[in-house]
């Protein structure tokens, strides 16, 4: 049991889990109950070494406590790192032990920290997974940010599960103030990207621009279509000011994004939930995604054209078609895209078509959308 | 230093649970500015030769080393060219430095293959006593000899001899410079305590797992989990950490595929497939508490020629989800907090070091500031882009910390220029050697180094 794993599965602060565990430890001593207890200290000082003073932080079992605590010059901290009932040889199991929780909750692996960082805010990317990192203010504020930002990230603004992250929210509340010094630097940020993304005739073309090549203009008007209605409407509703910068930005966005490029993209947000209900639309992930990656191979044989137009499409309908139909709908997403049934019909039977027919998705989609606005 | 302040409450946490412990927010990042656009190659073309970047470093370089000339053998020396030269006249020559040496690997030993012949195996210096250095310009060559340390200088370097023409057609030379330290910025460095974290050389997806805890724990205390509360308020104040390359051993440049059958490797995964995929998750936890900068080093998977252009974020989906993770190029030049900063992951050093006689890396580190180009030995025996406008490995103007990954061990010193310039020089030691990555402290410019330990099966410390 290390600290870190306590604090991840109690839900506490990882300086609440050292006292528990320091606390723990005494108490059990003071019982004298006989089990033995073996304990690990982390101990932190300066130390003179080699001519200079160096900065040691190490992991030592009891024993060795007090000889390295001699050791160090100062001593910056020490606290109780792990408990076990054996004897440990080394420290292999603690790192497995970190690892493995770690691995669990990849997404939130700050939030038990001592350090928040007002500007690690996910940014919104077409075809990375966007870990959600809620925000209630500086909505308004992104939306013009965002839309100065420059065209080349069609993120699919596919919308987390919203009740999931309600505590998340909670816990960020404090950070609404520094949002704004986020939004400057997620504009720079993406600005930078920008050059990279939209100079893509002359660079080796991102993932993004990939997908814009594939997609044919069919896909776009069915996009342009419906999309332009839902877009306003989902700007009011976007809590996430993540998910808000991506409708925007999806507006000038490389209208490459194709349904099912955005049905990939919002699985592979999808693949990022926690939720268990997801846990099936994964697995879609996983298949989609080759299958995705057979559709893209597809499509430039069939579409060269197309760049320009691109741009205007909106991105975001798509992903919200692909999330509604999933599991547990989350309420805000359905009551958004009521409207919007028709087109989650056709996303649940484009999925639906992705998992049998991979090969065939690009014509089903096609068909898809004349079926829509025919 | 970096937490003597920490000591006070050292062992708040030996203590049974406290009310609501607090939070510190990270301090955030004034002003940050990517000076690395020369490094970023836009459309490459590699149907150049090499011989223009060897023209344009001279070019460049001409009238700062003509200017230093003049300022250290006196205003009326004369400068010539080598086709002006006449025998037995003090005068100054600047050229290109070229070091004929016997070991150095050619690619017409490599098809002595061919013939059966073995090829030569690779040596860590190739330097020979019987090396010999020439001096180029734009037109002519000639031999240098006399006051020159042979063995010290290495091929590509732009510098100023002053001498004369002998009979037999070399120069005796009597004196030599470089263009020394360039021109200072101004400093706007931090009034307060402001850390950049270096490390290199993580070396994930390596057989043994020694460095992993050590990794693992450097991640922590950098994002405020491991430590008292005195040693996580300080940490708060570490605004940027560098990854200066090889973030992958060099366990993952296998390349079965090539040698092995294809029935054989066919359902085997390159191993820095595992490596990148560690990476990720390393990167994520560290991009959700503080910005990160990622230099692509000598083993990652990127291009080989220098400069190495920013790993793909398609490679990292976790972690390039965050505004946090940039992905910079090798010699990677930026503006932190009105402090710059320069480095490479340290091909370049290394290179030098396999050429010269100069065995310490500060040494070397210190001797390419003076030298005023970051890697002279680039297209010579190290893989270099071919450029032709303009050579942007060149000196322009001095950083305040100028750093380069991958060393064997840690070394630091702070560097005075008659100019008034001010550069901390550090040497970046390999994380998964030595367990120890740098801070370097914006304010005062110091660093210190940081070393992480756990116990190992014989329980020493």
């Amino acid at each position: 049991v290390t600290y870190k794993w306590l604090s991840y599965t109690l839900g506490v602060h990882v300086n609440q889990a050292k006292q528990m565990l320091y606390d723990y430890v005494e108490r059990k001593r003071k019982e004298n109950s006989g089990a033995q207890l073996h304990v690990t200290y982390l101990v932190a000082g300066n130390l003179l070494q080699n001519g200079h003073v160096c900065h040691k932080v190490a992991v030592v079992r009891e024993d060795k406590l007090e000889a390295t605590k001699s050791k160090l010059s100062t001593i910056a901290s020490v606290h109780v790192y792990s408990i076990q009932k054996a004897l440990l040889k080394d420290s292999s199991p603690l790192y497995n032990t970190d690892y493995d929780i770690v691995k669990t909750n990849l997404q939130h692996c700050s939030k038990f920290s001592a350090i928040r960082c007002a500007a690690a805010v996910p940014r919104t990317r077409p075809d990375a997974p966007r870990a959600p990192v809620p925000a209630q203010s500086a909505q308004a504020q992104r939306d013009p940010d965002a839309a100065s930002v420059l065209n080349g990230h069609g993120p699919p603004a596919a919308k987390p599960p919203q009740q999931q992250h309600k505590g998340i929210m909670g816990m960020f509340a404090a950070k609404a103030a520094a949002k704004p010094q986020n939004t400057p630097k997620d504009a720079k940020a993406e600005a930078k990207e920008a050059p990279g993304v939209s100079a893509a005739s002359s660079k080796p073309p991102t993932k993004n621009n990939i997908m814009d090549n594939f997609f044919g203009k069919a896909a776009m008007n069915k996009l342009k279509a419906n999309s332009v209605p839902e877009q306003p409407k989902e700007e009011k509703e976007a809590v996430k000011p993540s998910v808000a910068v991506a409708e925007p930005e999806s507006s000038p966005n490389t209208a490459a994004e194709k349904p099912g490029k955005k049905t990939e993209s919002a699985r592979i947000q999808l693949r990022d939930k926690k939720s268990k209900t997801k846990r099936a639309d994964r697995s879609d992930d996983e298949e989609g995604d080759p299958g995705s990656v057979k559709k893209k191979r597809k499509r430039i044989k069939q579409l060269e054209s197309d760049s320009s137009d691109e741009e205007d499409v909106p991105v975001s309908p798509t992903p919200e078609e692909e999330t509604a139909p999933s599991p547990p709908p989350v309420p805000a997403l359905k009551t958004e895209l009521e409207p919007a049934s028709t087109e989650v019909s056709a996303g649940g039977r484009k999925r639906k078509r992705k998992r049998v027919l991979k090969s065939k998705m690009f014509i089903d989609e096609e068909e898809g959308c004349m079926g829509k606005t025919g | 230093m970096f937490s003597e302040q920490a000591a006070l409450t050292a062992q708040g946490l030996l203590a049974p649970p406290s009310a609501e412990p607090p939070t510190f927010p990270r301090v955030p990042v004034s002003g940050y500015s990517d000076c690395s656009q020369p490094f970023q190659l836009g459309e490459r073309s590699f149907s150049r030769q090499y011989a223009h970047i060897y023209a344009v470093r001279l070019a460049g370089m001409r009238p700062g080393l003509e200017r230093r000339a003049r300022s250290q053998w006196g205003n009326d020396i004369v400068v010539r060219k080598l086709s002006e030269l006449q025998a037995g006249e003090m005068c100054c020559v600047v050229g290109t430095l070229f070091k004929a040496m016997q070991l150095q690997p050619s690619i017409l030993q490599e098809i002595s293959e061919e013939h059966n012949l073995v090829p030569q195996p690779p040596l860590p210096k190739y330097i020979q006593p019987s090396d010999e250095l020439i001096l180029e310009d734009e037109l002519q060559r000639i031999k240098l000899e006399g006051a020159i340390d042979v063995q010290r200088l290495v091929t590509g370097t732009i510098l100023a001899v002053y001498g004369s023409e002998q009979d037999d057609g070399r120069f005796l030379v009597e004196d030599h410079c470089f263009t020394d330290l360039p021109p200072p910025l101004p400093w706007n460095g931090p009034s307060s305590d402001r850390f950049v974290l270096l490390a290199s050389g993580l070396g994930l997806g390596s057989v043994s797992g020694e460095a992993l805890l050590s990794t693992q724990l450097l991640v922590d205390v950098v994002t405020g989990q491991l430590g008292a509360e005195g040693e996580q308020s300080c940490a708060a104040h570490i605004t940027r950490v560098i990854l200066a390359g090889n973030l992958l051993s060099q366990n993952t440049q296998s390349r079965d595929t090539i040698n092995k059958a294809k029935y054989l490797t066919k359902k085997t995964q390159a191993a820095s497939v595992e490596a990148v995929k560690m990476l990720d998750e390393i990167l994520l936890q560290l991009c959700t508490s503080v910005p990160v900068d990622l230099m692509p080093g000598e083993f990652d998977p990127t291009n080989y020629t220098l400069p190495q252009q920013p790993l793909h974020r398609c490679m990292l989906p976790l972690a390039s989800a965050y505004a946090t993770l940039h992905l910079v190029t090798n010699p990677y030049q930026a503006n932190l907090d009105g402090v710059r900063f320069l480095g490479t992951s340290g091909q370049n050093i290394s290179d030098i070091f396999k050429y010269s006689s100069m065995d310490d890396y500060l040494e070397i580190l210190e001797w390419t500031l003076l030298a005023g180009h970051i890697s002279p030995t680039a297209p010579d025996t190290l893989g270099c882009y071919p450029f032709y406008k303009s050579d942007p490995f060149i000196l322009t103007e001095c950083p305040h910390v100028y750093f380069c990954g991958n060393a064997p061990r840690f070394q630091s010193k702070l560097l005075q220029g008659k100019e008034g310039q001010q550069v901390l020089l550090v040497t970046v030691p390999d994380f998964s050697a030595t367990q120890t990555a740098c801070l370097v402290n914006l304010c005062n410019l110091t660093c210190q180094p940081i070393t992480f330990s756990s116990f190992g099966a014989d329980s020493e410390d």
